[in-house]
């Protein structure tokens, strides 16, 4: 099954949702092209959000390259999404 | 073969015998055996309770019964982690060829590393406690306590000289190894009982690991291009330390001397890896033992196969052995015994001192694909024969505690 383009935006959204809450960052900040240093993230809070995805979304994310290398929340938002999407379709 | 270190550093130190007990069983020649021929040992996780994590392999004891090694009157005090150390420590003992007799007395240390102690005891009892409405076992407090492992093993050869346990994650095997050959070389004590065990595969230990994002959900590949993360493991190794010379007086042929041993803290983030933490241990270390970079001619890595870890480990070593470390075989036995945390050093010493010996080094299997940011040699999937005059094991811990051990012919 794959996800419409809504659902994927939706998705996304989602997902800066959790950033935001997680991250302790204001909203208007996660912006797709802030860098995620500018956002003042450590690995905990990367941590924290992607934990918080887990639970919002039923899946796991393991900590592979594709979101250890992303510098940019647009590059790190992708990484998670393509994630949720690969496991929504296996399960 | 580098020449002889002076007597600088205080007397010279060999194991004499060594034990392990790990997902590949009872037995250290089993490790080696395992590790040689990449045999991973990483199979579906067996729990007592139903688990609902998501992380569904683990590297465990098969079919250990405990019963069959530990005496009535001593196993009621012993969690599986001391299990592990008790059983360990008798294969070492034996191979060692000393009694108890030999041991007894206050010139030996008995020091033993874990990452947290008896957490079967602690988990089943709070679950008896909240969930059951009972109450914990009576022995839980002597036996969940990290010192139970080096006081039973204590006990169980009269050693009465300096007994601690060492608590530092991941790297708690290798600081006891460390600090036991320290306490040798200054005379403290004559022989050292040594290495670590852990026993935490269990429920909610696990499922905080997930939370962590270290953990595969499928397979560990060490340095290899799509790794993502580690599998848990769990066991126990031991190590006889004495002099050199005490040694050759008794007859004994050890298996190799225990060159060089390093520990630095990152004092940066508790669970993001440090190049320079890493590359200074490896340098100390090297220079404990009187070595150069090209006399180690194998270097058994930390290598979780987490994203981070391998890159700064492939960076550390570069930093230290300069272009040679592109050429020096490292590889990561992780995906064959798991990594059983405060055991991990001490499973891996055991491996590194069969490598020295058979002039074999060990494949870092699940290999797939070369990764440019891990620029070394990881010996991808097939064991390789070498010649290896010294060896080096590496041990990165969460919370920045870094300890590299040093081992070379007798």
């Amino acid at each position: 099954m794959t996800d419409q383009p809504q659902d994927l935006s939706k998705l996304k959204e989602d997902i800066i949702e959790v950033i935001a809450s997680e991250g302790m960052v204001d909203r208007s900040k996660v912006t797709p092209d802030a860098t995620i240093e500018s956002l003042d993230l450590k690995s905990v809070d990367i941590v924290m959000i992607l934990t918080a995805l887990e639970e919002k979304f039923n899946v796991y994310i393991p900590m592979d390259g594709s979101l250890q290398e992303a510098k940019t929340v647009e590059s790190l938002i992708d990484a998670i999404a393509q994630h949720i999407q690969k496991e929504r379709e296996t399960q | 073969m580098p020449a002889s270190r002076g007597g600088d550093r205080g007397r010279r130190v060999v194991v004499s015998g060594m034990g392990a007990v790990c997902a590949s069983g009872v037995g250290a020649r089993r490790l080696w055996e395992a590790a040689r021929d990449g045999v991973s040992q990483i199979r579906p996780l067996k729990t007592e309770r139903p688990y609902d994590g998501r992380i569904k392999i683990a590297a465990q004891v098969p079919d250990f019964d405990p019963a069959a090694y530990i005496e009535p009157a001593v196993l009621p005090f012993c969690d599986p982690f001391t299990q592990f150390a008790v059983v360990a420590a008798d294969e070492a003992m034996a191979q060692a060829g000393l009694s108890r007799a030999d041991v007894a007395g206050p010139r030996t240390a008995v020091i033993m590393g874990t990452g947290i102690g008896g957490m079967t005891t602690i988990e089943d009892g709070i679950y008896k406690y909240y969930v059951e409405r009972t109450r914990p076992d009576t022995l839980s407090v002597p036996k969940l306590i990290p010192s139970a492992m080096p006081t039973t093993i204590s006990a169980r050869f009269s050693a009465l000289g300096p007994t601690f346990a060492v608590g530092s994650a991941c790297s708690s095997a290798s600081q006891s190894v460390g600090i036991g050959l320290q306490m040798i070389r200054a005379g403290m004590v004559d022989r050292a009982i040594v290495g670590g065990a852990e026993a935490c595969v269990i429920n909610a230990t696990i499922r905080a690991w997930e939370g962590l994002r270290v953990m595969t959900p499928n397979l560990c590949r060490p340095f290899s291009k799509g790794r993502n993360g580690m599998s848990l493991g769990e066991g126990g190794a031991v190590f006889v330390l004495e002099t050199a010379e005490a040694a050759r007086a008794r007859g004994h042929a050890p298996l190799c001397e225990l060159a060089g041993y390093a520990t630095t803290s990152d004092a940066k983030d508790p669970v993001r890896p440090d190049l320079d933490g890493a590359s200074s241990c490896i340098a100390l270390a090297l220079e404990d033992a009187g070595l150069a970079p090209r006399d180690v001619h194998y270097v058994n890595a930390h290598g979780t196969a987490t994203h981070a870890n391998d890159i700064t480990e492939s960076e550390a070593i570069l930093r230290v052995f300069g272009d040679y470390g592109r050429d020096v075989p490292v590889s990561s036995t992780k995906p064959i015994h798991g990594h059983a945390l405060g055991a991990s050093g001490g499973l891996e010493l055991a491996i590194t001192i069969e490598a020295l010996r058979a002039q074999t080094v060990p494949p870092t299997i699940n290999f797939l694909e070369f990764d440019s940011s891990c620029p070394i040699d990881a010996v991808p999937n097939a064991a390789r024969a070498h010649k290896i005059d010294a060896a080096m094991s590496n041990s990165f811990a969460f919370g920045g505690i870094n300890a590299v051990l040093v081992v070379r012919h007798a």
